[in-house]
């Protein structure tokens, strides 16, 4: 069981698109399709490419594409049109570099904000673009008029030349490249930058608090969508011999978008499925139904359809039938290991808490929300290897308190000290990768991946650090990785369910791999608020025992309202009320304390 | 017409597969032994293999000007028909024509490219390599235009714009393969320029209100060159984007500028919007409007109280049937089909089916560049449906007339469309520029 | 060279046309800020409002007519698209509101352009006493002035909904947390109806206002969408306030700029949004 899943046919894709991409041409001009129309479906396919990376995989929704498809296009043109450049194969690769320049810039003001106000914000600079390309940038991109004479690509070498100029060569040509792309965006999606994506996608508060910086895995994908797009953009002016000012369009990035959707996000080859469709649609719908102008009509009805009803596009509608007919692996249902099995492995020896280094200290920590008082003058010490119980009345600030410690609040006064370290400045981050983790009160899960997946995103911050761009290095080959997260899967007695998704957890073995996420980082300190909540009986027994088991070698601090566990298994307990610490000590002292009685246990307790 | 469409399509497919068996494709088929003399070359011999040829129609339906793009297509097709059954009006521009083009009967099928260059491309590719279209034909803008004269000298299939305002149409990006029959900023403002200085004065102020691309730069370049040397002085240029929908602060510039004349250059919609506008701003009442090149559907959509006095610039306007009694023929046959009166476009379009009819009927082949010889070979046609016109030869530009005319008071109109009265036929003559003078290089027939 | 006459009419003409992209905005972000969706086809609905002003006007000859007309019915188209489309995306995630949405605002475009054509379509301005006035420091259309005074007042009219009744306290609460609305036992599904058709009524409220100073075509939304989104990103997604100050700074760079450089109007509308999203990425009155 401790094996990753190698996947049988693991270039099954590549394999099928390359027969479909040699056959194409010699089948489908049966049924309405041309040499253009099957370029054009391919400069689609691979401007969709990088769109499906940072759309489908990583969650970002960019309706301003054409910027860089045009500025790509423009680019490579006018090296060619004005001669600066005679290479067609030089001049596309400069227009990519060019556009992805340009997806530099654009990307670290538009990724300033995420969500709809991202989507907003990529069409006005979109437009900008638009606007530019027309009047102000006319001397060099010809204004409406576009730049004509765009040559074909040509190999020159000692004792050969070829030119691209016949229709079906350029296929061939774009084809390849299409391939080379598909291959190159497969590689990301599987490499461990790929799976930080998915993260961000589902969760990229939790991918931001397991240590990854986010926002540069975010610049880095757009800038790669961007030079794919730039390179298609390119590609479609040496295609038509024009480059036209259209690439700049809001309905060339909104094609690009409906496209991807029709044909299924998060699925690579969504944008191409979808873009044939489209293309043939509009011929057909023009020329065998002769519905004139009300092409359009019928096309935005097939999208309004398409989403409503086929979330996951053709291609994934398509997997998901196949998946009908020949159930996952994870689909069926995994043999449980007995708790009994488990319990041998469960005999936590932990060294008493080593009393001489300090591993979390705060001095006066408050934070103040405008006029309300959430935490007021903390002092407060855990010392390395210990247990620490906090506890207080709903209000007491326990949470901010914790967020203040991971680094997802910024302290209003105070400071805080890891390991003699001054981290009050530090983000969730830099925290994290100093060696804290928080298991949150409310589930923060990564949604759509599996269980192993999910262990994966913590372990990786771990193995990689906050942020590193290995795109092509193959997650299956990181060995030790993978003994980690077996080994993860095993402390929380997952591992009968690592191929299963999280959506289709019963509650509690979500609860274990929310804890789980927090330890795939191997923290040194480890905070868990209300690592119990809503758990039955027995569960509650299991997780306590793994918590003690989990704190040899850590720090743990836990929040948490089962006051018989807590004591069961803190070594001290610190009181928090009204923002305060009311009182610390041992279980006995607390629980003996009057003051705690009465402004806590007691009005819980009777 | 889908269904003749459909065969054709079918045909051409075979033979794109024979093409690609590399099995030298439609030199095999039997019936075209014509076609010996000449090497196959774009969609010769292999587009006229059967007893039709096709015509790719590439308008604009959806978009700004899918108005102008809809009725260019009436008048494509109306050609069309009138080649297929024979008709007078096509015979008396193309004496030779019987039937069709050659005996063949002619085909057709509009594709939308909705006012985009790159659309435009991508559908006379489709009409090319699946209909092997014999002839491509159809613009609202000189983006399109100058897209597809490029493509058309790439597949050397000869392509006719129907509107296009640009000088680069038949200048910088004029090709050997494009001809263009309608009037242009160059000619449109030296036939208008002296008019102007003629009804309304040597000392005038014009403003300028210019839509920012091509098309506009070259409108404002070529009225203010004929204006200025007639005298006038030209007070501010208000270049506005393309679609612009609030013109008023370019209004309030205008109106802040002592202009006594404006001059409208915007086409379309942008037109419509700020002649609008330009009335709400109180602009009109102050001075004098002038549309240099008045776009299709700009009066009915505008208003024609709007429109009063205007001086405008118009390429084809059906009630010249006085002075050309085949403009008579023409508008009574359109609208005996169409139930309306044709806009300047549908004429467009008519014109280019007829004059290609007659190039295709003197060369005796399709072979392009036995047309396009014919083409320019200089023949005098000493009538039309807008009087005497002849192709000139070093640019592929049409010589042919611009309709000067002013607007009439809603209160002299006669009839819900006699919106201008007819100020005066200017003779192509005189309004061409060197043709060399926009740096028109043709290339190659071959 | 600076004409002051100039400067202050452009100035003025810039808080005229700003009020009328605030009152646009005004209809995106709330939408936005209660049911966070973000409507796509609000320019479509825009557009909208111009045809059925349009229509009634030409049954009715009454401009008063048309405008209500006009405003009505685009409510109520967007009453049924939450009904048969919009709620089943609230749980969905946000990018397929947005395309769904998008979608629609197609099919909405060329519905109408299969029923009426690509001409343009005009509504008279109405006249109260001239068509033109004399402001002293410009020659301003009346129906101009009078169009800002309308906007001005359901702009104080959406504000009264928003700030001074239940359904406003009610909405603003779910702008803040829809899940507390959601426990206070409040119908959340009616509101929710209500405030997108609230949101598509301003929209075409905005639609048939416009009717007479631009020409009415089926693309006429499209650039006015875009226009929304800078204004909303410069005000902040959600604000109300953020709308109206947004339109208006938006309306001023466009008016002002054209004084300089007409060419350059539309760049340094996103010249500005740029500014504001480097220094407030927030945007001028946004929270979140």
């Amino acid at each position: 069981m401790t094996a990753p899943p190698r996947r049988r046919f693991r270039y099954l894709a590549e394999l099928v698109l390359a027969l479909v991409l040699v056959v194409a041409p010699f089948t489908l001009p049966y049924i309405g399709g041309n040499s253009d129309t099957l370029s054009r479906i391919l400069i689609w396919g691979l401007f969709g490419l990088g769109f499906d990376l940072i759309f489908g995989f990583t969650g970002l929704l960019s309706f301003g594409q054409a910027a860089f498809y045009g500025s790509g296009g423009f680019i490579s043109s006018y090296l060619l049109v004005s001669h600066t450049i005679p290479n067609v194969f030089l001049a596309l690769l400069i227009g990519l570099v060019g556009a992805a320049l340009i997806g530099l810039v654009v990307g670290m003001l538009a990724l300033r904000r995420s969500g709809i106000y991202f989507a907003m914000i990529t069409v006005a600079f979109g437009e900008m673009f638009f606007f530019l390309e027309n009047s102000a940038l006319y001397p060099w991109t010809g204004g409406e008029n576009g730049l004509p004479n765009v040559p074909k690509p040509r190999i020159t070498l000692p004792g050969f030349d070829f030119s691209f100029s016949d229709p079906w060569a350029m296929y061939g040509l774009l084809a390849v490249l299409f391939f080379v792309g598909y291959v190159i965006a497969r590689r990301i999606v599987a490499s461990p930058f790929g799976h930080v994506l998915t993260a961000i996608r589902d969760n990229p508060t939790r991918a931001q608090a397991v240590g990854h910086r986010i926002q540069r895995y975010k610049l880095s994908v757009f800038v790669i969508a961007a030079a794919y797009a730039g390179l298609a953009g390119g590609l479609e002016g040496t295609l038509q011999s024009y480059m036209s000012p259209e690439a700049f369009t809001f309905e060339t990035s909104g094609q690009l978008v409906m496209q991807t959707v029709i044909g299924g996000a998060g699925t690579l080859l969504g944008p191409l499925v979808g873009g044939a469709l489209w293309l043939y649609l509009r011929n057909e719908l023009q020329s065998a139904l002769s519905l004139g102008a009300a092409w359009k009509l019928v096309l935005g009805v097939v999208f309004v359809i398409l989403i409503m009803f086929l979330r996951r596009g053709i291609v994934g509608g398509i997997a998901d039938l196949w998946h009908m007919v020949r159930p996952r692996r994870e689909d069926i249902a995994p043999p449980m290991l007995s708790e009994a099995e488990e319990e041998v492995a469960a005999t936590p020896h932990r060294p008493p808490p080593n009393s001489e280094r300090i591993a979390i200290e705060t001095r006066g920590l408050g934070k103040r929300y405008g006029g309300i008082v959430a935490n007021e003058d903390v002092t407060f010490v855990v010392h390395e290897g210990e247990i620490r119980g906090l506890i207080g009345p709903n209000g007491a600030g326990k949470s901010t308190f914790f967020k203040m410690l991971t680094g997802e609040v910024r302290p209003s006064s105070g400071e805080i000290f890891l390991f003699g370290q001054d981290v009050t400045k530090l983000d969730v981050t830099a925290v994290c990768q100093l060696g804290v983790a928080k298991s949150y009160q409310i589930n923060q899960l990564f949604p759509k991946l599996t269980v192993r997946r999910n262990l994966m995103i913590s372990a990786l911050s771990r193995a990689r650090g906050d942020f590193r761009l290995d795109l092509f290095r193959h997650v299956d080959s990181m060995d030790e990785l993978n003994a980690d997260i077996d080994e993860t899967l095993r402390l929380l007695n997952l591992t009968g369910r690592a191929d299963v998704p999280v959506s289709a957890l019963a509650y509690g073995e979500k609860r274990r791999l929310e804890i789980g996420l927090a330890l795939g980082t191997d923290p040194k300190i480890l905070l868990l608020d209300e690592p119990l909540a809503g758990m039955s009986p027995q569960e509650r027994a299991d997780t306590v025992k793994l918590l003690k088991q989990l704190a040899i070698g850590r720090t743990l601090v836990v929040v948490e309202h089962d006051m018989d566990a807590l004591f069961d298994m803190a070594d001290r307990v610190t009181v928090l009320a009204q923002g305060r610490i009311l009182a610390e000590g041992t279980p006995a002292e607390v629980q003996g304390s009057a003051a705690v009685q009465d402004a806590y246990l007691g009005g819980v307790h009777t | 017409m889908s269904k003749s469409l459909d065969l054709g399509g079918a045909v051409s497919r075979r033979a794109v597969l024979i093409g690609m068996a590399g099995a030298a494709g439609a030199m095999a088929l039997p019936e075209i032994a014509f076609a010996a003399d000449y090497p196959p070359l774009g969609t010769f011999p292999a587009g006229q293999a059967g007893d039709s040829v096709f015509v790719g129609i590439d308008v604009p339906l959806t978009g700004t000007y899918a108005a102008a793009g809809a009725d260019e297509q009436k008048g494509i097709e109306l050609a069309i028909e009138h080649l297929n059954s024979g008709d007078d009006l096509i015979k008396a521009i193309s004496p030779k024509t019987t039937k069709g083009v050659l005996g063949k009967t002619v085909t057709s099928s509009a594709a939308d490219e909705a006012a985009k260059a790159d659309i435009a491309v991508q559908n006379a590719t489709k009409f090319v390599q699946d209909n092997k279209a014999s002839l491509l034909i159809g613009s609202v803008s000189s983006g399109t235009a100058v897209a597809l004269n490029h493509f058309a000298q790439d597949q050397k299939v000869i392509y006719l714009p129907g509107i296009s305002g640009s000088n680069d149409t038949t200048g910088k990006d004029c090709t050997r393969y494009s001809f263009r029959s309608c009037f242009y900023a160059y000619s449109t403002s030296a036939a208008l320029a002296p008019v102007l200085i003629d009804k309304l004065g040597k000392t005038r102020k014009a403003a300028y209100l210019t839509p920012d691309y091509t098309y506009g730069h070259t409108v404002y370049d070529s009225m203010t060159k004929f204006t200025e040397a007639g005298g006038w002085t030209t007070v501010t240029n208000q270049l506005f984007p393309l679609g612009a929908t609030d013109y008023s602060a370019y209004a309030l510039n205008i109106a802040n500028s002592g202009a006594d004349t404006l001059v409208v250059i915007g086409f379309g919609n942008d037109a419509v919007n700020s002649i609008k506008q330009a009335k709400q701003f109180g602009l009109l009442d102050k001075m004098t409007l002038v549309v240099p090149y008045m776009s299709p559907y700009l009066v009915q959509q505008v208003g024609q109280d709007l429109m009063a006095g205007v001086y405008a610039g118009l390429d084809f306007y059906w009630d010249i049937g006085d002075k050309f009694p085949l403009a008579k023929q023409f508008v009574d046959k359109f609208e005996a089909k169409y139930g309306a009166k044709p806009e300047w476009g549908a004429h467009a379009g008519y014109l280019q089916i007829a004059l290609w009819a007659d190039a295709v009927e003197t060369a005796g082949t399709f072979y392009p560049p036995e047309v396009i010889k014919a083409y320019e070979s200089g023949k005098k046609y000493a009538d039309s449906t807008v009087g005497p016109i002849s192709w000139r030869a070093a640019d592929h530009q049409l010589i042919r007339p611009v309709i000067v005319v002013q607007g009439k008071k809603t209160a002299d109109m006669k009839g819900k469309d006699d919106f201008y009265s007819v100020v005066e036929v200017v003779p192509g003559d005189g309004i061409m520029q060197d043709p060399k003078a926009f740096g028109c290089m043709l290339g190659e027939a071959t | 060279m600076l004409n002051w006459g100039n400067f202050v009419s452009q100035l003025f003409n810039g808080l005229v046309s700003g009020a009328l992209l605030a009152l646009i905005s005004a209809g995106l972000t709330i939408v936005y800020g209660t049911l966070g969706v973000l409507n796509l086809a609000h320019g479509a609905l825009f557009m909208l409002g111009g045809y059925a002003g349009f229509v009634a006007y030409q049954a009715t000859g009454s401009f008063v007519v048309a405008v209500v007309v006009g405003a009505l019915f685009v409510g109520l188209v967007g009453v049924v698209l939450e009904r048969l489309i919009v709620r089943f995306f609230y749980a969905r995630p946000e990018e397929d509101q947005i395309l769904v949405t998008f979608g629609v605002g197609i099919v909405i475009v060329e519905l109408v352009r299969y029923g009426f054509g690509s001409l343009s379509q005009s509504v008279q301005a109405p006249v109260l006493v001239s068509p033109i006035v004399n402001l002293g420091f410009a020659i301003y259309p009346e129906y101009r002035l009078l169009a800002f005074a309308i906007v001005a007042v359901a702009l104080a009219i959406l504000y009264f909904v928003l700030y001074r009744t239940r359904l406003g306290m009610v909405v603003r609460a779910g702008i803040e947390d829809s899940q507390m609305v959601d426990m206070l036992g409040i119908n959340v599904q009616r509101i929710f109806m209500l405030v997108f058709g609230i949101g598509a009524m301003a929209a075409g409220f905005a639609g048939i206002i416009n009717a007479p100073i631009i020409s009415v075509t089926p693309n006429v939304g499209d650039d006015i969408l875009i226009e929304c989104f800078v204004v909303v990103v410069i005000g902040g997604v959600g604000s109300f306030p953020g709308a109206i100050v947004g339109g208006i700074i938006a309306g001023e760079i466009m008016s002002l700029t054209s004084m300089f450089n007409p060419q350059l109007s539309q760049v340094m509308l996103f010249a500005a949004m740029t500014l504001v999203l480097v220094t407030r990425p927030q945007g001028l009155f946004g929270t979140r």
